[in-house]
Formats: C-alpha cells, structure tokens, sequence
C-alpha cells in the first residue's frame, strides 16, 4: 500500500515527534502555565516566609518592615517576569500581524499563536494575581 | 526522557490525508466485513457476563449511576436534617444520629457525588469527543469503578448499623481523632480508598486527552470539554494527595497513637487543617470546572455558532486551576493565623472571582453573538447561571476576612455553598443529562417533565437556601442539631424545610423521567441538538465501537464546518475501520499536534479487575476493625491479582508489528518510553504520589514553624549511619535500574538481569536501613520521632513497590515479555525510580539533616 | 439518647432565654432602624445574636461592610440576569462581535480587577484594626465539652474564676485568650465582633470593645461534638464602674447558705462529693473539672446558656444532666428523691 518513495516525505509522521513534543512542542503546553506557575510560587513563598518570620524572627504584633521590604522588592521582579513572559507570548500570539482572534485553523502557525494567546491571557491574569497578592504587603503592618 | 527503543518501527505513509484520499470510495462487501468485524471485537459480553464489561460506554453508565444514586442517598439524608430543624428543639433526630447525617450528607456529596460524577462524565462522553474507541485503559476504568463501588456502599452502609463517621466530613482532629467506635475510621479508609479511584481515573482522563485525540485535533481545534478535563484532572493529581498524606497520619494515630495531631505530645491539630483545605478547597473547583465544560458544551449549541472567546475559555480554567491553590486558608481565617498570612489568601480568593468571572462572560457574549434557541437543557444552564452568581458575590464577600470572622460556620456559609456547587454544579449536570441523554440512551427525556423539575428544583431551592442567609446574619451556627426557640430563626427554618421538599418534588420528576424512558426504544434523530461536536456522529441504533472510523479532524466543530464527516465515518474512509486482529484497537497521536503515531491495543472484558477490587477494598476495608492480618493478605492478593492482570493483557510484543491504519497509513503497534499511554499514565500518578509526599515534608516543617519544641532539645536523632546507607541503596538501585534499560537496549539481556537483580536486592536493602534508622525511635512518644517513622515507612513502601516492579522486569526479560525492542515496562519503571530516588533522597535529607539544623 | 430524652430538651428549652428588658428592647429597635430597610424587613436585624444588630465597635464596622458589599451584590446580581435573559429571551438575534468581545474584556477583566482591588484596599486594613490590643483587662476563656470556663485578669493581677458567662465594660477593649481542653471550640459574640477558634495546644488572641450595655448571646460555632448544639453563653455589657464592682465580687468567696433548705441543700453537695468536680470557693469543693459555682446564683443561665437560674431549673439540670446535654461528662443524680433536688437547687441558687 505504501509507497517507499513517499515513507520518508515531510507530511509522514516523524517516529520521535513526541520527543520533539516533550522538548519543544510539548514546552509550549507548559509555557502557558509559567505566568501562573509564577504566581503560584511567588504566593506560597510569600505565605511561607510570612509564616516562618511571623512564627519564628517577630514576636506576635511586632513590627515587620524588613520583611514588607523584601516582598515589596521580590513582587515587583516577579511582576516584572510576568510582564516579560506576558511580552514574549504577546508576540507569539502575533495578534497585530493577522487580526486573528480566534486561531483556530488547523495548520502549525495557528496552533502556535493559539498558545502564545493563551499564555498571553494566563500572564495577564497572573499579574494581577501578584498584585492583589502584594497589597496585604501595603495594608497590613503587622503579624498580629 | 526516555526515546523509542532505536529499532522500534516508524509510522510510514501519508499524512495528512488529502481530500482525494478521502474521498475514495470503500467496496460495500468490505465496507460491512470491517464493521463486522469491529462489531465482533468490540461486543459488550451478554447475560452474567456482562458485568464483566470494561468498555467506557457501559462502565460509564454504571459509574454515573452508582454517583447518582449516593446524591439521592445523601439528598434524602439532607432531608431528615431539615425535618428536624423545620421547628425549635424538634425531637426526630437526636443529637447523635444527626451529627452522622450532617457528616454522611456532606462526605458522600463530596467523595460519592461530586468528584466521582466528573469522572463517571467524562469516562462515558470523553472518547466521544474525541471520535476514540474507548479510553486508553479500559480496565483501570474498571478497577476505579468497582472500587468506588465498594468503597461507597462501605461508607455508607455504615449509616445502616449507627456506626457512621460524626465528626463532619472535615474530620477536624482532635475530636475525630478522639471520636470513640469505628466512624472515623470508616471515613478515612473508606474515603481513601475512593480517593485513589478517583486519582486513577484522573490519570486515565489526562492520558486520554493527551494521547487519545483524532488525528488532526491540535490543542486549538479540541472541544473545550477536553480542556476542561485536563485541567481539572491535573488539579485532582495535586489536591488529592495532600488528604490522602493526611489521612496517613490520621490513620495511624486512630491506630497506633502516634501522635501527629495531639498538642500534649508536640501535635497540632491545625496541621490536619492545612492538608484537609489544600484538598478541600481546589476540590470546589474541581466539581465547578466539569460543569461549567458541560455548560461550553451546550451554549454554542443554543447561540448556533463556535463559541466566542475559546482562547479566554481556556485561559480562565487554567487559571481558575491555578488559582485555586491559593485559597485553602479562607475555610481557616478563624483560626488565628498571622493577619498578613490571612491577607495573602484573602487576596487570592478574590483573584479568583476573575477567570471564574470571563467564563460565564464568555458563555453570554457567545449567546449574544448566536441566534439563541431556548432548548430544556439551556434552561438549566439558566438557572445554574443565576443561582451561581449569588453564589459568587457570596462568595466575594466571604473572602473578606473581617466579614468572614462573623459568618464563618454559620447558615450564611450553608447557603453560600449551596449555591456554589448547586448552581455550579447540580444545575449544569442535570442540563448535561437532559442534553446528553440521546447520546446515551439513544432516547430522548420528556420536554415537559423537564420543565416541571426544573421549576421545582429551582424554585425549591431559592426557597431552602435563600432564608439560610438570613438565620446565618441572625446568628445560627452550622452543625446544630437543635437551637432554642427565642433565637427567632424557626421561621427561617420552616420556610427551608418546605423549600427541601419542593426540592425532592423536582428530583423526583426527575428520577420519574429517566425510569420511565427505560423501557422505551425512541426514534430520534442522530443530531437532536443540530449540535457540531464529534459526539453526535454516534450510532443509532447503539454500536459498541464508538466511532466506526476515526476521523481526520480539522476544526473545533467538525460536525458543522466538515462537510459530509458523519458520512465518512459511517463509510469507513477514515483511520481504523477494520478490526484485522480481532482485537480492540485505538489511535494514540502525538500531544500537541495529534498526529497518528501507533495503533494501541485495549483491553477486552474481564473479571480481573473485580478481583483486584475486591482484594484492594479488603485491604482498606479490615483495618477499620483492626484485623490487620486478612488486610495484610487482601494486600497481597490485590498486589498479586493487578500483576497479573498487567502480565496478562499490557505491552506485550506484538505479532505484527506495523499495520495498516487504513488511509495508506502503516503504524506500529507497540509503543515504549514517552510514545506509549502508560509511560505517561506512569509519570501523572507519580506526579501525584510526590505531591503527597511533599504534603509529608511539609508536615515536617508545618511542626517546625508551629511548636516552639520542634524537634525537642536532646531529643534522640534518626541513626545517622543507617540514613546515609539508605540513601546510598536507593541512589545505586537506582542507578542500576538505569542501566539495566541501556544494557537490554543494547542487547545485553543477561547484564541487564544482573542488574535488576542487584537493584533489587540493594531496594531491600534501602527498606531495612530506612527502618533501622529510625527503629531506636518510639514513635507514640512524640510528634517527632513519629514523623520521621511516617516518612521512613513512606519510603519503605514506596521501596517494595520498586523492588516488585524490579522482579517484574526480571521476570518479563526471562519470559520474553521485555525484548531488546520492546522495553516499555522497563521504561516505566525506569521513570518510577526517578520520582523513588528523588522521593528516597528527600526522606533521607529530612531524616538525617534537616534536624540537626533546625535544632 | 433517643426519643424521650429529646422530649425533656424540648420542654425544659423554651425557657432558656430570658426576654430582654424594655432597655435593651428599645435599644435593639434603634439599631434596626440604622439598618437597611430591606434586611429589616427581613427580619434579619432582630435577636441578641445577630451579626446585623452590632453592640460593638467591630460587629458595628462588619455590619457596614456588609451592607455596603450587598449593594453592590444586588446590583451586579440585576444587571448579569438582566444581561442575560436580554440575550436569550427578548433580543436572540446577532449582536456585532465586537460587543461581545467587549464584554469579555470588560465584565470578566477590567471591571472585577478594579473593583475587587478597591474592596480589598478598603478591607485590608480593618483586619489589623479589628486586632488592635485590649485596654487591660484580659478574659481568659477555655472551651470544654460543652461549657466555657472564663477567667478575668485585671492589669493589677486580679483573678476571678467564673463560667459560661462572660461580662465586659463598654466602652473598652477586652482582650480574649482562647484555648480548648480536648477538641476545638470557636467564640463567637455576634453582636460584638467576629469569632476566633479555641484549640487545643494553642492560645488564640481576639479583642472586642462593646459599645453599648446590654444582655447578648453567644454560641460555639465550631463543631464540637454531640451538644455542639447546646454549648452558648449569655453576654453582658456593663458600665465600667458597675463592672468593676461585679469584678470584685466575682473574686470573692461564696456566701454560706442563708436558710434552712439551702443548708441542706450544702449537705447534700458535700455528701455526694461534687467538690470533686467543682469549685465552691470559701468551702471544702475545690474540684476543677467542671464550672466554678462560687457565684452560680447570680449567672444569667446555667448549663451554657440551656436554663436559667431557678431552684427548680438546677434541680432539673442535676437530675437529669444527660438527658438535656447528650454525651456530658457530668454524672446525673437521678437516684436523689425531687426533695432533695430541690434543695440543692436552692443552695445553689443562693451562691449569688
């Protein structure tokens, strides 16, 4: 039924595309959980070092400006990550070049901007995450 | 990463098919000796046997029944509550029997309604979807199942002898853990049993939606369903994990008395909180997601047209996933935690009101875009709509920590929740049954009974749920078996009560309806909805194959936008018509492009799995009575029944090793390292397996932050020399697993025999030291001799599992099973010793370190 | 714990809140009217032990909060129905695209970020003002199943020992430190403030600052087992001076029996050995187990806020202890004859 000619042309499936998938193709399923796998550790960083510094360095209702100081400094460079990776996807999306809102063709190019899309919306969503999750940082003065 | 063994045979042929390819025709004769052919595979077993079926389309009606059933159970429980609380200081029930009911209502909507109902969705419409066979493993489907089964009838069975869980079905140590009789001990095994079901199928859902889409179904053009699944999937994989850590500790303190909750003994109870939440509330989230992926599944439907915003779908339950996570604290903001740590999940718990918030925008701007048609199940929909809303403001208040500290545990929160997962989840999943039901049934249900529950339902429960607010704002607490008259919430609670049984009126309407369309053979049309996902190319009359050929997808809506599909499919044009083999066979594609790399063989109907449940739900079940030597057995026997059914039926080298796939496309038909399903399967649940592990560090170090005597002055220290002689034994075990695979990939089979053989030895070797070092330690004494003995038993589990896997490999390279080719066991346990060594290092560096610094 | 015993909760409960005085009537009826006239309509601002019927500096800030965040609710609620049924029911035609997305970007995006960044710019800071420290005066309070054991301590070092009743001086701010014997509470005064848990192995800190005098109830809110359901306490608030003088008081040993019942009532007391449980300062019972009744004569209520103080109602409450509070640790004296019931209600009725 096959012709051999043809078992090695560009349209027949590649036998390691899932190895390709795992280290590039794949990556870009991952790449669109970065902005939140940012938020994630910047939250359960904040929470912890909170819990440790509030538990163990400042007795109860003590003052913590060092450690408000910290999280404003470590927010505002994971803030800024997400605005690269934000960025990045942005262009991925290519949204100025071809209008296109929806990508959903079946073809390479859509798939990718479809993903560089997504992970576009994921960052926006993830900075504000950060942000709300900065301003108990501003508000709060205190462990107690 | 592990590549495809070197020699292993490549996908040859054309792809993508052109639309001359698909246009040629297939002789009539041929055309019905394939389909008699799959019809002969894919038979559903007759008579007795026919509980032996493994096949998606029956387990999953099964389960999703079974799921209903405990809803209607745990209904009527929720009803004799709201009996005894229609008046002040009622006599129905007495103080005990409705702490087992509150308990029991809320457990089994949880752990037998909510989450299994998912699953049971999803096993019985995903292949649908996705135009596959049947879900990669059939019988592990199976084996969830019966598990569940089991499991639930378990649980609840207790109700019947007065000896149910009634401690709530958050089990807050230290009252469940000073709870007398076995109820608590029901809960946590019984429940834990479900919850590794439940992680099972997770895997399989993930796996089928990576691995099992048509080919030409890229991640942009899948059904949002699929989305869906996957993510709520990977937030089963990291929430379940950490209740399942804490019901390990819990058990052994019910049991053994190691004291991981008790403060006179360096416990702390909130410990127990943190796990319980970091489940609990990213399970919430896990009920909304599947039925909000119903609702994306209806409403384009309705509009006529793809819905608008897929990429914003997407992104929000991504997010809604992520976010999730981060709010577990909220159920704990009265527990006096450190203002800015409560700050943190306040924060969180509003971030979350967005994504949640572009999902319904999404679902309104696509009805806006459309021309709607008002059907039955889009009035569900509705409904779910409105009362999720109210849910959802609730909600947005109760993130406000000041305003949670006068609400919290009172009928304010009963309300709220209700109209969360009511509206987010009840609501959307009967629309779902009333939309899917030709789908299932082959029938369809009465539009005007459909009408008449869905006002009794919704009616009903504005009616039981909306006064819940105010008897919360007047002051009622939750959990109350009775209040006093002068409280003045009587009439608050009467108007409830009625409210509960207008609710059941529609349930009843319900339950009516479908048992009412039992019996009847209706003759409706194949696309009743007109709608344009794959689903609808199903068969009418009912063929057991799920898709007669599986297609080249090219669009979110194939049904709609590919002209003449169904046609084609129905004609055999497309790939897998035939069933040569005689065997079941689906289509495995690639991740992220689906493009067809193998023909994956499925496993047929079999009692194996029974056995395997059976054995498993005793090895959970006898603990609760403390017969631990039949658990000891049951254990063995299930170890000794799950292998033989992976012997027997999984990655065995094929006769035939590349085959037509139909459309000039020759595939292999076996897989190993990343190409094959169970690789995968392998690496999601170790995913999960590690995440409870973390849970168990994190416990270490929750003691740490939490007690001012943790670890204890001139407390006794694990050994050091039998920690460092653990460590090395897992780490050369490891290594020699490693090599092993390399050496039987280069054809050396004998060297990779030896290897495994000492790798097994040096496992055994790593169990014993991991226990000596800790064996001087009396782990009833205090929480940290017994967190260390939980972590060396963690690991020592985890190390005879890696040891049977490596005396499976042996014996699969003795037997033939495992050639220089076809290694794909040897790569699954391969990976498996990645997570043991990291798993193992950790335990040590826990053991042996960590003390000594903090100390 | 089956049918009867429910029928005797049922006929001794009715009785076990006392109606409030024309006072504190009158004041209640003030608060409603600052409430929203819909929730009043409701119902929803009666009762000593509703959230929207503050007493306190803090319930008063939540209830504001509330009323301000319901507002809002209601309106977004109106206008996403309202939204809603328009595009399915009355206006099923296409609408432009763009609209849609619009919507997208605008309801699901910008409109929540903003908003839900105000309301916690705003709420943010009244956590740490709600947790501002106390004026001095500390009240101890540990949950036991299912009472509440409550020690003052004054700035001077002063203790008193009472139970189930906690009493404060408006107009300043108490500090609570909460703990539990063997399972977790949660202290909760709606009409002052929010509640915190009470657990075992940890000491949790809350103040409150009554604004006003008053009787109020709280309750358990945490679930704690079996009489979860019967485990409250009566509330009040008084004038610092009057409260001072009470203080003083309640450290004091108890008064000796004044009549002849009572005396009796003392014997039998002494005679069935409940000094081995409970505290009668100034006598031989020196019991820790359960409730001081040093001054339980002059207590709101008895058995956590179940019944009040009547010869008659104590008579009943020890004759029949586990029949009103299912699973109580305390023994009932079922096998004394009502007389002598009877007589040990009066003695302990006259330990004001």
């Amino acid at each position: 039924m096959t012709d051999p000619a043809r078992s090695h042309d560009a349209t027949s499936p590649r036998p390691d595309e899932d190895r390709q998938a795992f280290a590039e193709a794949s990556e870009s399923l991952w790449r669109i959980t970065f902005g939140p796998a940012l938020w994630a550790l910047h939250f359960a960083g904040s929470y912890g070092v909170a819990a440790i510094w509030c538990a163990k360095v400042a007795a109860k209702g003590q003052d913590i400006a060092p450690l408000r100081l910290g999280f404003a400094v470590v927010t505002l460079a994971v803030l800024a990550a997400i605005g690269w990776l934000g960025w990045r996807s942005w262009r991925q999306w290519d949204y100025l070049g071809d209008r296109d809102y929806e990508n959903a063709g079946a073809n390479h190019e859509d798939r990718h901007q479809f993903l560089g899309h997504a992970a576009f919306l994921l960052s926006i969503v993830s900075f504000v995450g950060v942000v709300y999750t900065g301003l108990p940082v501003v508000f709060v003065q205190a462990c107690r | 990463m592990t590549a495809s063994a070197p020699r292993a045979p490549r996908p040859e042929g054309p792809y993508p098919p052109t639309d001359e390819m698909l246009a040629r025709p297939v002789p009539s004769d041929l055309q019905e000796a394939q389909a008699d052919r799959l019809r002969a595979a894919w038979r559903t077993p007759q008579g007795w046997r026919y509980w032996s079926a493994v096949n998606n389309s029956e387990v999953g009606v099964w389960y999703t029944l079974t799921a209903f059933g405990f809803m209607l159970i745990a209904g009527l429980l929720a009803l004799a509550m709201r009996v005894q609380l229609a008046v002040p200081q009622n006599g129905v029930l007495d103080a005990d029997r409705f702490n087992q009911f509150f308990t029991m209502h809320g457990s089994a909507m949880m752990f037998l309604f909510a989450v299994p109902m998912f699953e049971a969705f999803s096993i019985l419409i995903l292949p649908a979807f996705l135009g596959a066979r049947d879900m990669p493993f059939p019988r592990l489907s199976a084996y969830g199942y019966w598990c569940f089964l089991i499991g639930g009838t378990f649980v609840m069975g207790s109700l019947l002898f007065d000896a149910a869980p009634k401690a709530g079905w958050f089990m807050y140590p230290p009252l469940a853990t000073r709870e007398l009789g076995i109820g608590s001990d029901i809960w946590l095994l019984g429940l834990s049993f479900i919850e590794i079901a439940s992680i099972a199928a997770a895997v399989e859902l993930i796996v089928g939606v990576l691995k099992c889409r048509p080919p030409g179904m890229r991640v942009n053009i899948m059904p949002l369903y699929a989305w869906y699944v996957l993510v709520v999937g990977g937030m089963i994989l990291f929430a379940f994990p950490p209740l399942i850590a804490g019901d390990f500790l819990f058990e052994l303190q019910r049991s053994f008395d190691w004291p991981f909750f008790d403060p006179e003994r360096g416990g702390d109870p909130l410990l127990w909180q943190h796990l319980f939440w970091i489940f609990g509330h990213p399970e919430v989230y896990i009920v909304f997601l599947p039925s909000i992926a119903i609702a994306a599944m209806i409403v384009p439907t309705v509009a006529r047209r793809p819905v608008v915003g897929y990429s914003w779908i997407v992104l929000s339950a991504v997010g809604t996933g992520f976010l999730s996570f981060g709010l577990w604290v909220h159920h704990m903001f009265t527990t006096g935690l450190p203002t800015i740590s409560l700050g943190f999940f306040s924060a969180a718990s509003e971030a979350v009101v967005i994504p949640t918030g572009i999902q319904l925008f999404a679902f309104v701007a696509t009805l806006m875009v459309g021309r709607v048609r008002m059907s039955l199940p889009m009035l569900w929909i509705a409904g779910a709509l409105a009362i999720f809303v109210a849910g959802g403001l609730t909600g947005v208040m109760l993130a406000i920590v000041p305003f949670n500290w006068q609400v919290h545990d009172t009928y304010f929160i009963v309300a709220h929740l209700h109209y969360t997962l009511f509206g987010g989840m009840v609501f959307p999943v009967i629309g779902g049954v009333y939309y899917f039901y030709p789908f299932i049934a082959k029938r369809l249900l009465s539009e005007r009974l459909g009408r008449i529950a869905f006002w009794l339902i919704f009616v009903g429960f504005n009616v039981t749920f909306f006064p819940m607010h105010i008897a919360g704002l007047e002051g009622m607490p939750r959990r109350v078996f009775t209040y006093p008259a002068a409280s003045g919430w009587g009439l608050w609670n009467m108007i409830s009560t009625l409210g509960a049984f207008v609710i059941a009126g529609g349930f009843a309407v319900f339950v009516y309806d479908l048992l009412r369309s039992m019996g009847r053979r209706g003759d409706i049309p194949r696309n009743p909805w007109q709608a344009g996902t794959l689903e609808w190319s199903h068969d009418i009359p009912e063929e057991a194959w799920g898709a007669r050929s599986i297609p080249y997808v090219t669009t979110r809506y194939p049904l709609w936008d590919q002209e003449g599909i169904v046609a084609r499919m129905d004609a055999g044009r497309y790939y897998l018509p035939d069933a040569e083999t005689g065997a079941r066979e689906t289509l495995v594609t690639s991740v992220i492009d689906a493009r067809p790399l193998h023909i994956q063989t499925v496993t047929g109907p079999t009692w194996i799995t029974h056995l395997a449940a059976i054995f498993t739900g005793g090895a959970f079940i006898f603990p609760t009575f403390h017969l631990y030597a039949p658990a000891v057995v049951c254990a063995v026997l299930a170890v000794a029944a799950i292998i033989w059914w992976l012997w027997t039926a999984t990655a065995r080298p094929p006769e035939i090793p590349v085959r037509d796939a139909g459309l000039d496309l020759r595939l292999p038909t076996y897989a190993s390292g990343v190409n094959a399903p169970g690789w995968w399967g392998m690496w999601i649940t170790m995913l999960g397996d590690a995440t409870a592990f973390a849970s168990l560090v994190f416990g270490f170090f929750f003691y740490w932050t939490a007690r001012p005597d943790f670890p204890p002055a001139g407390a006794e220290h694990a050994a050091p020399f039998w920690v460092a002689a653990a460590a090395l034994a897992f780490g050369l075990s490891w290594a020699a697993t490693l090599v092993a695979r390399q050496s039987n990939r280069a054809g050396s089979r004998g060297r990779a025999m030896a290897l495994l053989a000492a790798g097994f030895v040096l496992t055994v070797a790593g169990c014993g030291a991991a226990l000596l070092s800790v064996l001087a330690l009396d782990p009833a004494a205090h929480v940290y001799p017994a967190i260390l003995w939980a972590l060396a038993v963690w690991l020592c589990a985890h190390g005879g599992v890696g040891a049977i896997m490596q005396g499976y490999c042996i014996a699969g390279l003795v037997a033939g099973k495992l050639t220089p080719d076809y290694d794909a066991d040897l790569c699954n346990v391969t990976l498996y010793w990645h997570f043991l060594a990291l798993t193992a290092l950790t335990a040590c560096a826990v053991l042996g370190i960590a003390p000594r610094l903090l100390a | 714990m089956h049918g009867g015993a429910e029928r005797d909760v049922m006929a001794v409960m009715p009785v076990a809140c006392m109606p409030q005085t024309n006072r504190q009537t009158a004041a209640a009826c003030r608060r409603a009217a600052g409430c929203l006239a819909m929730l009043a309509l409701l119902g929803a601002c009666e009762g000593r032990q509703a959230v929207l019927n503050p007493a306190g500096q803090d319930a008063a800030v939540i209830a504001r909060l509330f009323l301000g965040m319901l507002t809002g609710a209601v309106i977004l609620w109106l206008l996403v129905a309202g939204l809603f049924l328009y595009v399915t029911v009355f206006r099923v035609s296409h609408m432009p695209r763009r609209w849609a997305e619009s919507l997208i970007v605008g309801g699901g995006v910008l409109f929540p970020t903003f908003v839900l960044a105000g309301l916690l710019s705003y709420s943010l800071p009244l956590m740490s003002s709600q947790r501002t420290g106390g004026d001095g005066l500390v009240v101890h309070v540990r949950g036991e199943q299912w009472w509440w054991r409550v020690t003052y301590e004054t700035p001077q070092g002063n203790r008193a020992v009472s139970a189930n009743e906690v009493r404060l001086p408006a107009g300043r701010r108490t500090e609570f430190r909460l703990t539990a014997d063997k399972v977790i509470h949660s202290f909760w005064i709606p009409a002052l403030g929010g509640k915190t848990d009470m657990i075992p192995g940890r000491e949790t800190v809350m103040t409150l600052e009554p604004a006003e005098t008053g009787l109020f109830r709280g309750q358990c809110a945490e679930f704690c087992g079996a009489s979860h359901a019967l485990m409250a306490f009566e509330v009040e608030t008084m004038a610092p001076d009057l409260f001072d003088e009470w203080l003083r008081h309640a450290a004091s040993d108890a008064v000796p029996p004044a009549t002849e019942a009572a005396r009796r009532g003392a014997g039998i007391f002494a005679a069935e050995g409940c000094g081995a449980c409970h505290t009668v300062r100034g006598t031989p019972a020196l019991g820790r187990v359960g409730p001081d009744l040093t001054h339980v004569g002059s207590r709101h209520s008895i058995g956590a806020a179940l019944l009040p103080v009547t010869a008659a109602d104590l008579a009943l409450w020890v004759g029949r202890t586990g029949h009103l509070k299912p699973d109580v640790e305390m023994p009932q004296y079922d096998h004394l004859l009502p007389d002598a019931l009877l007589d040990l209600g009066r003695y302990l009725e006259g330990l004001k």
